[in-house]
């Protein structure tokens, strides 16, 4: 009678594994396990660097750079080892300021500039987070945000855009008419 | 559908007499709601299934969430998107293909399940080409797609496809005979082939509450019922027995060289032959156009919709199988078919036969 035991036992074991998957299919609501990305994100990790989570980031960092200190000596520029830091400069008038452009004279630590940066530009999708570029900075411009050091934010640990283009941190305050009239100088 | 139109043009006096473009005008007139039918069915099958496979696997499937270009609440205009992003693919022939054979492929595939609903009933006026062959007619047409498979797996010129396409003969050609010999109860019992009087010999109420379908006629029609539809499911391809595509071993069989629109039409026929297999479950088994209450909701109008959400039900019956089951192998694809669904179909027709003459 095995042939018979055999269409027994086939019939109740499908039977069996199909109670199982509609029982998933019922407890949809409870069991589900995506997260719709953009709408709902994953919970912060716990992990124990010797601060607490509830005051400080823990997960990422990023570059930031305070326009009003730089000088455009290319020390960062060279540091990169990715080479995702694009800096041009143009000569201006020893400490002027020129406000049209956003461009201060004088550094906060007293230094006189002598070029306006038409451009400062960091491809984020590139950057390494290596810190090496905040070394060789003169006037401490260059520097990591988020992580321990900074105030904390909620969301903004991915740090991910919808445009790949979005990625590029453009730093130079120089407004596109000035800059254009810049270059036809030049 | 196509007798109605022919009367009703013919009593027109002004164009009477061009009885051949009347034939051809009532043809289409049939035939496009068909079209339209075919596809609107899979457009919704797909995304049921889509969402059936999610749920089941504890995802959520399509979803419609966030900023920018989305599929609308909970997805719903995934298949539409799927359908447009189809029309508008780059169409691929390949190089060392039988070129004219890899066209015709999905023209028989699709000509074989468009066909095969010409002769389905949705209530009992609501039939395309109304015969008194249509049980016999479905089961003939609904195997020439057959004929489009091998076709498109010997044109590809490709392994994958080949293997295929064999494989999908072996199994159609196994999986018509316990279909078909499923169905003989059915045709024992009302006596006859068409469809419209195999669902009125089911009128009516069985032993008190139960509507008088045939499933619940005897305890064998049961065992036919579910031989059928197993058997059924083996013939559209449809996973646990979808060798013939098989993923994850033959790329996508048959349909590996199809891209864009040709792909598409093989996409349009698997699902309307899943609607089908199903219906002709529904007509045969479970009462077509009845209302499972007897002598309530029957009508045109609810007969249509008896018989949609009937057949609706079954294939989702088929999605759960579809992603709770492996699939088989070969030989234990033909053991099954000629070891145990043969003889269960014979074993059922004689105790349809013995039952009906001692009962009745």
């Amino acid at each position: 009678m095995n042939y018979f035991t055999a269409i027994f036992q086939t019939i109740s074991t499908l039977i069996t594994g199909m109670s199982v998957t509609f029982k998933h299919m019922l407890k949809i609501r409870k069991g589900n396990v995506t997260l719709q990305y953009p709408v709902e994100r994953w919970p912060r990790p716990e992990r124990d660097i010797g601060f607490s989570s509830d005051s400080y980031n823990v997960i990422r960092s990023r570059l930031t750079v305070d326009m009003d200190d730089c000088i455009g000596c290319l020390k960062c520029e060279r540091a990169c080892p990715v080479d995702c830091i694009k800096i041009e400069t143009h000569k201006v008038e020893k400490g002027e300021d020129i406000v049209e452009a956003n461009h201060t004279g004088v550094t906060s630590n007293g230094t006189t500039k002598r070029l306006l940066l038409t451009r400062f530009d960091i491809d984020m999708s590139e950057c390494c987070y290596c810190n090496l570029c905040t070394y060789p900075c003169p006037e401490e411009c260059i520097f990591m945000v988020g992580g321990p050091n900074s105030t904390r934010h909620e969301i903004d640990y991915e740090f991910s855009e919808y445009d790949r283009n979005d990625m590029i941190y453009r730093f130079s305050k120089v407004p596109p008419d000035i800059l254009q009239s810049y270059a036809e100088k030049k | 559908m196509v007798d109605f139109y022919i009367n009703l043009f013919s009593s027109i006096e002004l164009i009477k007499s061009y009885q051949s473009s009347i034939f051809i005008i009532s043809v289409l007139l049939a035939g496009i709601p068909i079209f339209g039918f075919m596809a609107v069915n899979a457009l919704v099958a797909v995304y049921v299934e889509r969402k059936v496979s999610a749920f089941m696997q504890d995802r959520l499937g399509p979803m419609g969430h966030g900023v920018g270009l989305h599929a609308g609440k909970w997805g719903v205009l995934q298949t539409l998107a799927d359908a447009i992003k189809l029309l508008t693919k780059e169409d691929i022939i390949p190089e060392s293909a039988d070129k004219k054979l890899f066209l015709l492929a999905p023209c028989i595939i699709f000509i074989g399940s468009f066909v095969a609903f010409a002769g389905f009933p949705f209530n009992e006026f609501l039939i395309a080409a109304d015969f008194n062959l249509g049980l016999f007619y479905i089961l003939a047409m609904s195997s020439v797609g057959v004929i489009g498979i091998i076709l498109a797996g010997y044109s590809s010129n490709n392994k994958w496809s080949l293997y295929g396409s064999m494989r999908s003969a072996a199994q159609i050609v196994s999986y018509e005979i316990p279909a078909a010999l499923s169905l003989l109860p059915i045709v024992m019992l009302s006596g006859s082939l068409a469809f419209k009087d195999i669902v009125l010999a089911q009128t009516g109420s069985t032993l008190g509450i139960l509507p008088n379908w045939f499933i619940f006629n005897n305890p064998f029609m049961i065992i036919a019922f579910w031989l059928f539809f197993i058997a059924g499911v083996a013939e559209v391809n449809r996973t646990p027995f979808d060798l013939p595509e098989a993923e994850s071993e033959l790329v996508a069989g048959w349909m590996t060289e199809y891209s864009g629109m040709r792909w598409a039409f093989f996409f349009l026929a698997e699902y309307a032959n899943m609607f089908i297999v199903a219906g002709v479950a529904t007509i045969g088994f479970l009462g077509g156009w009845l209302s499972p209450i007897p002598g309530y909701f029957d009508g045109s109008i609810w007969g249509v919709f008896w018989l949609v959400s009937k057949t609706s039900f079954l294939i989702f019956v088929m999605m759960w199988f579809r992603w709770t089951f492996p699939r088989l192998r070969t030989d234990q694809l033909m053991r099954m078919c000629w070891k145990f669904f043969l003889p269960g179909s014979f074993f059922v027709i004689i105790g349809v036969g013995l039952w009906d003459l001692i009962m009745r």
